[in-house]
């Protein structure tokens, strides 16, 4: 091959790679605007907050999420390889997006960031978006590292946000501090995955552990193991999993809570996104069956490459579907270590978020410890979808739905429950629970909508976080049965026990709000009626109300969303 | 004479990796002893300065060049100007709890091992003849220069294109995209760090619902506006004098 | 001559050798992030892990110890790392900055407002 060739197939390689970029493309452009608008607006009468708006809805709708409707995304690697746009890609990106706009929203009427931060505030909100949205569509262990600097570094500025407050600028150094030391350490994992298996590419990474698996010699398996601990140091970190969950509650606690929302929605999001993108990626190679229709026309140059490796690799077999089951056989004990791994961290994170909840007195550091919680079960998702990624596609495909609907959820409620903090601390200027007492004579919407968002949290039915949690538990108990494996029983069990522990600390607040009378000194009145915030609020909590009647279509969309993921 | 400078390349590139390795190591260890932090930040940069050299060494000329143009003379300035500006006496001492020391030696030793346990126990890794077929078939006029970095940057790999093993052939990924898509990052970096560095603009009179929100959060940490307006103004115009901030810091306890 | 009577005390250099170095900087870094109390030297000992890891990018991609390397990607990925760092480096500096504007002391366990 030439080098005219190579440029031709790059110009190619990138024009279609751009039509998938377009989300991206339009957050980037954004953030050019929001510096240059200032340029020509002297005096700062444009509010940049309807740049930023408009943006954020033009993305949201170039990431097509009615694209997945039917199964319609073929796994398609971008970029030479480096991205991978595939349904469950395209899902999460979405989610992202979405909130992306509820948030800018939400921060319009909370009224914090205010008009003279808000240009730089938006630009960092945008930039760590613009991260997040790389990181679920990652497929190459640099863009795993880049995607997670570039969501987490303005992450660190915007957790120090309000300037000049003590508590403020102690949450951004110490997030700064230990995500940097984090990320240190899952570059080293990443250095060592990526000699021993001589590759950045994630499915040739999966190739050449395929191929060299079984001949592997102790210590190669050690540094294999050595590299898995500590990649998963940074995942953990970014999802907040025991034992790497400490910076959380000091920093939802320190920061404002419109940002705690970003940090616990979108964030969360992104980390299990990518996630599951590194568990499929170094667990299992998709698309080997398709050999000989797709061999010639296959655009980027790896996939088309992939494909007479795997004839090479593996001892010669004719059929190819044979061979699919070959290669993804021998990565049968790559993917027991992460999902064996995950569960361990899911069961611990879990049960770890919901106890320590129990003593919070401040509803910032109460919703911290569900965050961490809440990542604990989404997690839990992972693991039937690793044990059975091989073997049964139906259960995989079943986990990785639930986590998805999950996820949707997830963003509804959480976000419900961090706006209604946000409300709160405009009108009694506390985020002391104690203070929250009798609050519903005064501020009856914003409470029934906290109470709905807390209730949902628990997985009380008929509400949509009882659903999510009935599709993870589902998805195991279906692993559980397919597989025998006793860790998912375990797993299945410690998620029924947590769910039962995290119902008293959520009742407890319900409780105070509604059933107590209303706290001395904090004097309500002399503030206005909600108007926005109950309206935002409503918008925000009927779809956590009303998921159950919409269930069909939803559960469908999720399907689809990772039908043409794994099988 | 093509034994002789064979053999004295093998020599000089077994002597400069134990001078560079060993001159980084000493001074990696010097950052952790020293609870001087001015010290530390000068160690740090022998340290890393010679890492360079093993990059040099190692056939990566570009990346060490970088390495001393950007980590050495950019971050580590950037580094010894952040002591600077926060140093609150002539020589800033930090002492660590022995307790701390104690944890960190069990617990650092132990992953040493592990780690070079793991580096030193791979075949193919320590496989010497390995290496030196490599440096003997190794032809200088051919030798890897900044091209292939630069044309990999602009998304064409022509690094392994006749590589025997298919898989690595092509699992090679062009950078076009992490090298346009990190100067955004870049560009959110630093307005995030300018933004977090600058003191809040209060200029124009704030009003409704963003100021009572702002004032509500104040009012939660018992602070007054004023006070931890004027600290945040006057100590950042005052960094380097210590009497002054100091005075403030008591007032502003004193406030609270 | 000179350097025919000289032989070689030490074994030929592989990436073994280079992988040492890098976890010596690596471990030393992380017991720096544990054991400082100055955030300014808790950013240097992240500095010096991230150099571990450059080393095993570097060796790893080094045409001069293995055949059967990682190629240029490894000195790419060093190239992304370097400047990651410094956008780190930048960021984290500026909070400290405000930290100290704040609290007048960079030292990480005066930052103990918020517990529980």
């Amino acid at each position: 091959m030439n080098l005219q060739q190579l440029i031709k197939q790059l110009a190619n390689d990138s024009t279609e790679s751009l039509s998938w970029f377009l989300p991206e493309i339009v957050l980037c452009a954004v953030i050019m605007l929001l510096l240059l608008v200032r340029l020509f607006d002297g005096k700062q009468r444009l509010d940049l907050w309807f740049v930023a708006i408009a943006g954020s809805v033009v993305s949201f709708l170039f990431s097509q999420p009615w694209l997945v409707c039917g199964g319609g995304v073929e796994r398609t690697e971008i970029f030479t390889g480096l991205l991978v746009i595939d349904g469950f890609t395209i899902a999460v990106r979405s989610i992202i997006l979405l909130f992306l706009v509820l948030f800018l929203v939400f921060t319009k009427i909370s009224g914090i960031p205010d008009s003279d931060d808000s240009p730089d505030i938006y630009t960092l909100v945008f930039g760590a978006t613009l991260g997040m949205c790389l990181m679920v569509s990652s497929n190459h262990l640099l863009m795993i590292f880049l995607a997670i600097e570039m969501a987490s570094v303005p992450s660190y500025a915007l957790a120090g946000m309000l300037k000049g407050r003590k508590r403020g600028s102690e949450a951004a150094l110490k997030y700064a501090i230990y995500g940097a030391g984090a990320a240190g350490v899952m570059l080293y994992g990443i250095s060592l995955l990526a000699g021993l298996t001589s590759s950045a590419h994630l499915p040739t990474i999966a190739l050449q552990l395929a191929e060299n698996l079984g001949t592997m010699s102790g210590s190669e398996q050690l540094v294999l193991v050595l590299s898995g601990l500590l990649i998963s140091v940074g995942l953990a970190f970014k999802l907040s999993a025991v034992p790497f969950h400490f910076w959380a509650p000091d920093v939802f606690h320190g920061s404002c809570a419109e940002v705690n929302a970003f940090l616990s929605i979108a964030s969360k999001a992104a980390a299990l996104g990518l996630l599951v993108r590194i568990g499929i990626g170094v667990g299992y190679v998709p698309g080997l069956e398709q050999e000989v229709a797709q061999d010639v026309e296959a655009g980027p140059a790896v996939v088309a490459g992939l494909l007479p490796v795997a004839e090479e690799a593996i001892e010669p077999i004719e059929d190819s579907v044979e061979q699919e089951v070959t290669v993804n056989e021998a990565l049968q004990p790559v993917r027991d270590f992460i999902g064996k791994l995950i569960a361990l961290l899911a069961m611990i994170t879990c049960t770890f978020g919901n106890l320590a909840a129990y003593s919070q007195t401040n509803i910032k550091r109460l919703l911290a410890y569900s965050t961490i919680a809440h990542a604990g079960y989404m997690m839990m998702a992972i693991a039937p979808l690793m044990s059975s990624l091989g073997s049964d596609y139906g259960v995989a495909e079943g986990a990785l739905s639930g986590l998805l609907l999950y996820i949707v959820v997830y963003v509804f409620m959480n976000l419900g429950a961090f706006a209604v903090v946000a409300f709160l601390r405009n009108y009694i200027a506390s985020e002391e629970i104690a203070d929250y007492s009798g609050m519903i004579r005064s501020r009856p919407y914003i409470v029934i909508c906290l109470v709905l968002a807390l209730f949902s949290l628990v997985g009380l039915p008929p509400l949509a976080g009882f659903l999510g949690k009935f599709a993870v538990f589902a998805s195991i108990a279906d692993a559980f049965r397919a597989t025998d494996a006793t860790y998912l029983l375990v797993l299945l069990l410690v998620g029924g026990v947590n769910t039962a522990l995290s119902l008293y600390y959520y009742l407890r607040v319900a409780k105070i709000m509604v059933m107590e009378e209303p706290a001395e000194g904090v004097d309500i009145e002399q503030y206005p009626k909600a108007g926005l915030e109950a309206v935002y609020l409503v918008a925000i909590t009927l779809p956590t109300a009303l998921l159950i009647f919409f269930w069909n279509p939803v559960h469908a969309y999720v399907v689809d969303a990772v039908k043409a993921l794994i099988s | 004479m093509g034994i002789l400078a064979a053999v004295n390349r093998v020599y000089w590139h077994e002597f400069f990796f134990m001078l560079f390795a060993g001159i980084s190591v000493v001074f990696a260890v010097c950052v952790l002893l020293t609870q001087n932090i001015v010290r530390m930040a000068f160690y740090l940069v022998l340290s890393l300065g010679s890492t360079a050299g093993l990059f040099f060494l190692a056939g990566a000329e570009f990346v060490g060049a970088m390495q001393l143009m950007i980590y050495v003379g950019g971050t580590l300035v950037l580094l010894i100007f952040g002591v600077m500006l926060t140093a609150q006496q002539r020589y800033v001492k930090m002492n660590t709890h022995p307790t701390d020391w104690v944890l960190a030696t069990i617990v650092g030793g132990s992953l040493l091992v592990l780690l070079i346990g793991a580096a030193a126990g791979v075949d193919s890794w320590k496989d010497a003849s390995a290496s030196k077929k490599a440096l003997a078939e190794l032809d200088v006029d051919d030798a890897r220069t900044a091209t292939p970095l630069g044309l990999a940057l602009t998304g064409v790999r022509v690094d392994k294109l006749d590589s025997d093993d298919p898989a690595l052939a092509n699992g090679q990924s062009g950078y076009l995209l992490p090298f346009i898509i990190v100067s955004v990052h870049l560009l959110v970096v630093l307005i995030g760090a300018a933004y977090m560095a600058r003191t809040k603009r209060s200029a124009t009179a704030p009003v409704g619902r963003a100021e009572r929100a702002r004032l509500n959060i104040m009012q939660m940490e018992h602070e007054t506006d004023d006070v931890v307006y004027s600290a945040s103004k006057q100590s950042s115009s005052s960094l380097l004098d210590s009497d002054q901030s100091q005075a403030e810091e008591s007032t502003d306890e004193a406030q609270e | 001559m000179f350097g025919l009577e000289i032989t070689p005390v030490i074994a030929a250099i592989t990436v073994s050798h280079y992988l040492i170095v890098g976890a010596i900087l690596f471990v030393i870094g992380a017991v720096c992030m544990a054991t400082k109390r100055n955030a300014l030297g808790i950013l240097m000992g992240i500095e010096l892990v991230l150099n571990g890891a450059n080393i095993n990018f570097i060796a790893f991609g080094s045409p001069y110890l293995r055949d059967d390397n990682l190629g240029l990607d490894g000195q790419l990925i060093s190239l992304f790392v370097i400047v990651l760092a410094a956008a780190e480096a930048a960021v984290a500096l500026a909070i400290a900055l405000n930290f100290y504007n704040n609290h007048n002391t960079i030292d990480i366990d005066r930052a103990d407002e918020l517990k529980g």
